[in-house]
């Protein structure tokens, strides 16, 4: 039991690192919270509904279809809510608008769509694999490619590629970046579509594996994605990673081997603990501010 | 202090504000003390969600009232007034439901409450109701310690003491079934009252559990709970939470192959079971209620039919029961001859083999109903069917 567990929570972990991934891309540039980012998680979900229910397209393109969208609503969140706050206000504006985006997106799908749960059609036979140790299903193994794929495509980006280059040029240092002639509002709009994407994948991914969405299943999934991304070291790529499966493999442990009151509650100790220890984070670097 | 100027006016506002709450407060109580006899129409509030986790209890109720309160309008209302029902959406909250309550019976000033279907939400209405003297008739509330709060407090509804033995008998004799696993909802007060009443039973009838496991309302992860039900072999799974839930927990175990079949009450009864659950739920749940549109009999053809012609669905327990709640609140009315809930209250404590459209109901001294029989209901072609009925043992 307990392989077939970690497999467990190493789904759901990897589906917390997808969306916690978004929140350290643009903590790191930034230092923004942006707790719209479940929202966009919840929009990935249901753009993904719509285009295989009523459009009836594959469930691959579906897949790329929301992420598209959410690059642009992504972008567009950006571009409305911080932007014009950016520089002007205090930080803590940029993170009371973030708010007001969250409530604004959840109440708008629950317009739409109203509140009940809704199930994701059926879209491919799940096949089960038996491979001595554990079963995997093929949506199990779906999830754990897709998302290894993204994070590695990510690394790839932000290590190889000069807009990866830029990005991190940002998150060192955004006026000394601007001055080197970075067009730093394009490298944030950049981070926006990135991390937005992703998250879209997560929604996605999560809708068809547990069969349910509804409008507000982004704010406790963007919780806990906040939570594995301080967890990792907020600001880290590789760390968001970490903390994402590291966060959903305990809470599945938690459930297992404890009882589901417990699940969050273990989850979140952990936390405490690392952050007591390592106030960094997993993979996150120790910054001294001179005085 | 440079605010002190501004300050001053929000204070005064304030008291201004006080003051009219408790100068409204005041009036409305002597107006529903005096009774609701000198109004012009008879109003009667809805509790119940329409959008939320419980909506699919509150609609289906709603369209019950509606259909009752027309019909009593159709034979010339209560005593020669004209009857309407007042709705508004709670949610499935208790802060929702608690201003609801008190929106009722202050600016509204209902004669009676109907509703909710939860119990959790139920017992947050019925103290409001009992403190302000208002009758309160839950259609669907099946934990204890609901009618307790206070004289003003009823319901209509298959109780879960009386229908779990029969429930566990048809289980173990029937079925065959001894190993039974049980999953609770925590953060859901139905189900955490729920499990302790079967528990018990399963121990009292020689029944094994084998596996005790829980789930929180809302979530959506179920893989480490059906890992454990997989390894536990049990011959039956107890789940005594919502339809929501339920549903998301058998896809679950149809992903992981495990073949088994969940039985629970009537927190099952929702229309979203059968569409979150699909091909999953299709005869793998089975459920206890008091009412089904299968083999009615005669009270219940008639309003089936009429229910049909009006909706163009079929009614639900929900739908029936808010129904036959309304209908029995207007008999009480009309044998005391008042709509003053103080007056009407002992003559609906009265009520006897109430022939309604949800099965007879009977109160006890305690005001505690009892109805027959129990139907165990599943999903057939994606449609709740009856399995079978079983008599109630007092």
């Amino acid at each position: 039991m307990f392989w077939e567990q970690l497999l467990n929570g190493l789904t759901l972990g990897s589906t917390y690192a997808l969306i916690a991934l978004g929140y350290t891309m643009v903590y790191g540039i930034i230092q923004l919270i942006n707790f719209a980012h479940g929202e966009i998680y919840m929009f990935g979900a249901f753009v993904g509904l719509f285009l295989v229910s009523v459009a009836g397209v594959n469930i691959f393109i579906a897949l790329l279809g929301a992420m598209a969208f959410c690059m642009v609503l992504g972008m567009l969140v950006e571009k409305v809510a911080y932007r014009p706050l950016r520089g002007k206000s205090t930080r803590l504006s940029a993170l009371i608008s973030a708010i007001g985006v969250s409530i604004f997106l959840s109440t708008l799908m629950a317009l739409i769509r109203g509140t009940n749960t809704t199930r994701y059609p059926e879209v491919m036979q799940i096949h089960t694999y038996n491979l001595g140790l554990i079963e995997i299903s093929s949506l199990q193994l779906i999830i754990l490619l897709v998302s290894a794929f993204l994070m590695v495509g990510l690394q790839m980006m932000v290590q190889r590629t000069t807009i990866g280059k830029a990005m991190r040029a940002c998150s060192q240092d955004l006026e000394a970046s601007y001055l080197m002639g970075i067009n730093v509002n394009r490298v944030i709009s950049f981070t926006f579509a990135i991390g937005s994407a992703l998250a879209a994948a997560g929604g996605v991914m999560v809708g068809l594996y547990y069969n349910a969405v509804w409008p507000y299943m982004g704010m406790m999934a963007g919780l806990k994605a906040f939570a594995a991304a301080v967890l990792g070291g907020i600001g880290s790529i590789p760390g968001a990673m970490i903390g994402g499966v590291t966060l959903g493999v305990l809470e599945i442990f938690g459930v297992a081997y404890l009882s589901s009151s417990y699940k969050d509650a273990i989850a979140f100790a952990v936390l405490i603990l690392v952050l007591i220890i390592r106030p960094q984070g997993i993979m996150g670097q120790k910054i001294s501010k001179k005085v | 202090m440079k605010f002190q100027g501004k300050a001053k006016w929000v204070l005064l506002l304030c008291f201004v504000m006080m003051f009219s709450l408790l100068a409204g407060c005041g009036g409305s109580n002597d107006k529903t003390s005096s009774g609701g006899d000198d109004q012009e129409t008879i109003k009667l509030g809805f509790l119940g969600a329409l959008t939320g986790s419980v909506a699919n209890y509150g609609i289906p109720g709603k369209k019950g009232m509606e259909m009752a309160i027309d019909e009593l309008n159709d034979q010339g209302g209560i005593l020669g007034k004209k009857v309407e029902g007042v709705y508004e959406d709670n949610k499935g909250d208790n802060s929702e439901i608690a201003n609801i309550a008190m929106k009722y019976i202050t600016r509204d000033k209902v004669v009676a409450m109907v509703g909710d279907p939860c119990t959790g939400l139920t017992k947050t209405a019925a103290k409001i109701a009992q403190d302000n003297q208002m009758v309160i008739f839950s259609s669907g509330a099946t934990g204890d310690g609901v009618v307790e709060i206070g004289d003003y407090v009823f319901r209509n509804t298959l109780l879960d003491i009386y229908a779990v033995p029969a429930v566990v008998d048809w289980m173990m004799n029937d079925k065959g079934w001894k190993n039974f696993a049980v999953i609770t909802s925590l953060d859901n007060g139905y189900s955490t009252a729920l499990t302790p009443v079967f528990k018990q039973v399963i121990d009292e009838k020689g029944g094994k559990i084998v596996l005790e496991d829980s789930v929180n309302d809302g979530e959506t992860d179920f893989t480490a709970q059906v890992t454990k039900l997989k390894k536990a072999n049990a011959d039956v799974l107890v789940f005594t939470g919502y339809y929501t839930e339920a549903a998301l927990i058998l896809n679950e175990a149809q992903k992981k192959n495990l073949d088994i079949t969940l039985v629970g009450g009537d927190g099952l009864y929702g229309q979203d079971l059968a569409k979150l659950g699909k091909s999953a739920v299709e005869e793998k749940v089975i459920f206890y209620c008091g009412f089904s549109s299968d083999e009615p009999g005669a009270e219940t053809a008639k309003f089936l039919e009429n229910y049909r012609n009006r909706y163009k669905e079929d009614p639900d327990m929900f739908s029936a029961q808010y129904y036959d709640a309304v209908m029995i609140l207007a008999k009480a009315m009309i044998e005391a001859n008042s709509t003053d809930p103080k007056v009407y209250k002992d003559e609906l404590a009265q009520l006897k083999d109430y022939p309604g459209v949800s099965g007879n109901t009977t109160f006890r001294a305690d005001r505690e109903p009892i109805k027959s029989p129990v139907c165990l209901i599943t999903i057939r072609d994606g449609k709740f069917a009856l399995v079978d009925t079983l008599p109630v043992h007092e």
